[in-house]
């Protein structure tokens, strides 16, 4: 218990850190930028995560949710609607489109969640591109007072709902659920889990999270190109800083998207294009040779480190 | 009438096409359980090997395709060596995901690397008789196109002879069946997923040639190939490489007719709507027959 009050207090901090940030000092817009986009990052890890972490169900077609909720929100919003409101919209919108390809693939295997999403998010980035092929915009009056202030605190307010969301997920009965399934689907079924059900709730709440995602971007950029949401760059990045930092905990997609936005600017300057090669390359390299990714391995230095020190390892009495 | 088996013509060209397309990832899939997203990247590799052998040497891209069969069976080989076989430690359960992951990263690695080798222009082969039509009867079949069917017709019966005739594609089958029992008669299971995969690729590589000489490639331009790739499959059902194509010709002739009528924008969507309708209705492929006993 003592634990928790701890991690409680550290991620109280952290809040508190990041909400006065903008009020003690004046951040450049530079920093300001990076920091809306690392929210963003951390929402859609976090529902990528619920599927592929919690679950075991790889979505390969995040931009397909993240872009219709962009598109949805930017569409209601032009029209006159509440921000919020149309936000919102956006993320139901994704959830119906989760419903459209889960319901159907998520009685079988796993491999054709993977293939429904993909196909889903490429048809829509290939019909959206045909359909939109012009940027949208805004109506002018909404450029008049544009400042990023209201853009970062939205973009953290969504994150911290985010990482609630899958806080609340994993500590309760269908987190539990979710993880028998991801262990031993088969196990979990005849001991009485519905797995079917819970697999649609759990998609559900990813869609969701991804479609609000979508929302805070609208806000962030109003302007759009269509096709931009749905390019397989929105799937690949959340799900590659997911695997990096950790699939599966809560604190991994965290120090993934912080370490991939970091990493990915720091490559585009000094590489410039081939930073993607780069870093599909240590992609690849975490998932060979660092499954539970970087979690893992600051696990692994703890474990090393207490066996120099000759401490007997606590015992962890943690499952995720 | 003539409209009609115009249409009719053009989708079994075209379904044909992705029949090829999409027997490589059923291989692959049939026999390692492994889903190789990057199965479109590696048919840009092909085509890419295609167009430069004709751009550099002006080699006809249906001479230098055993070129290109050879040089994507060596890059199987070492797909294989590098990044598959360590997965097959992991349980059978595991394996299919991480496959796709690391897969994922491949296709990021190789689209990426595709678009700062040769820029992301959209290439494709011009040869003396593209854009030739043959004329019979007033319905218009295109040489490339003729030679594409004709060259796919040629490697999905080579592939079938090769899986039913020859004691490789009885350890294949063995294989596919159930790889501790098949280990246990005296099968190399190592070498027979090695070499597989080096055709599965291989067969990447080949409809890479010929998309590029019929169509057009782009370095980003395997994910959409993927995708059909991936409907046909499950169309034609989970490990059975012999639903294929006529799968494919399936997928072909809806789109042809669906495109005549709603138009070309909202020709990807027809594909997805009939991936869903078969998970709903057909889970077990088009043309799978339901195994007796089961």
């Amino acid at each position: 218990m003592a634990d928790n009050w701890k991690r409680f207090l550290i991620s109280g901090v952290i809040v508190a850190f990041f909400v006065l940030l903008p009020v003690v000092i004046e951040m450049g817009t530079d920093t300001m930028n990076l920091l809306v986009m690392l929210f963003i990052y951390i929402i859609l890890a976090q529902s990528w995560n619920l599927m592929g972490g919690y679950t075991g169900l790889f979505n390969l077609g995040m931009a397909a949710f993240f872009g219709c909720g962009a598109l949805t929100t930017h569409f209601l919003w032009a029209a006159g609607a509440h921000f919020y409101l149309a936000m919102l919209a956006g993320g139901i919108i994704a959830v119906v489109l989760a419903g459209i390809i889960g319901l159907p693939s998520l009685r079988l295997r796993g491999m054709y969640f993977a293939i429904g999403t993909l196909a889903l998010a490429e048809a829509l980035r290939l019909t959206v591109g045909n359909v939109f092929p012009r940027t949208i915009y805004m109506p002018s009056t909404y450029f008049v007072d544009f400042s990023l202030v209201p853009r970062y605190y939205l973009a953290l307010a969504v994150a911290i709902i985010a990482l609630m969301t899958v806080y609340i997920v994993a500590n309760s009965r269908l987190g539990l659920a979710l993880l028998a399934t991801r262990d031993d689907e088969e196990a979990a079924q005849v001991t009485g889990v519905n797995i079917f059900k819970y697999k649609v709730i759990v998609f559900a709440i990813s869609a969701f999270l991804a479609g609000l995602a979508g929302g805070v971007y609208t806000f962030y950029r109003l302007s759009l190109s269509p096709v931009a949401q749905f390019t397989p760059h929105w799937t690949f990045d959340p799900l590659m800083a997911t695997c990096i930092g950790g699939a599966g905990t809560l604190t991994g997609p965290i120090l993934g998207c912080v370490f991939f936005v970091i990493i990915q600017n720091w490559f585009a300057l000094t590489l410039g294009k081939a930073h993607y090669i780069v870093l599909g390359i240590l992609f690849i390299l975490v998932i060979l040779f660092l499954p539970g990714g970087m979690v893992e391995g600051v696990d692994r230095i703890r474990r090393f480190l207490t066996r120099l020190t000759g401490r007997k390892p606590e015992a962890k009495g943690e499952l995720y | 009438m003539e409209t009609a088996i115009q249409i009719i013509t053009y989708g079994v060209i075209v379904g044909a096409v992705y029949g090829l397309v999409a027997v490589g990832l059923a291989l692959l899939l049939g026999v390692m359980k492994y889903l190789n997203i990057a199965h479109g990247t590696f048919i840009m590799l092909g085509g890419y090997i295609a167009f430069w052998l004709f751009t550099l040497w002006h080699i006809d891209p249906f001479v230098s395709i055993p070129l290109v069969m050879l040089g994507m069976f060596i890059v199987g080989l070492i797909l294989y060596r590098v990044l598959l076989s360590p997965l097959l430690k992991s349980p059978v359960g595991l394996r299919i995901g991480n496959s796709m992951l690391i897969t994922f990263g491949l296709l990021w690695v190789l689209d990426n690397a595709a678009t700062w080798l040769w820029t992301s222009n959209v290439r494709s082969i011009t040869t003396s008789y593209t854009g030739e039509v043959l004329n019979i009867f007033g319905v218009k079949l295109p040489y490339t196109g003729l030679a594409g069917f004709g060259l796919a017709l040629l490697v999905i019966f080579a592939l079938h002879l090769l899986l039913t005739k020859t004691y490789f594609g009885k350890s294949v089958r063995a294989t596919t069946q159930d790889p501790e029992a098949a280990n246990l008669m005296g099968i190399n299971i190592g070498r027979t997923y090695l070499i597989s995969c080096g055709i599965a690729i291989m067969l990447a590589g080949v409809a890479g040639a010929v998309i590029v000489s019929s169509y057009s490639i782009t370095p980003a331009g395997g994910l959409n190939w993927l995708l059909i790739a991936m409907i046909v499959v499950v169309l034609a059902g989970e490990e059975n490489i012999n639903g294929v194509f006529a799968a494919g010709l399936v997928l072909g002739l809806v789109e042809a007719v669906s495109v005549f009528v709603t138009g070309a924008s909202y020709r990807e969507v027809i594909g997805l709507v009939m991936f869903v309708l078969v998970l709903m209705f057909r889970p077990q492929g088009l043309f799978t027959r339901r195994v007796r006993g089961t």
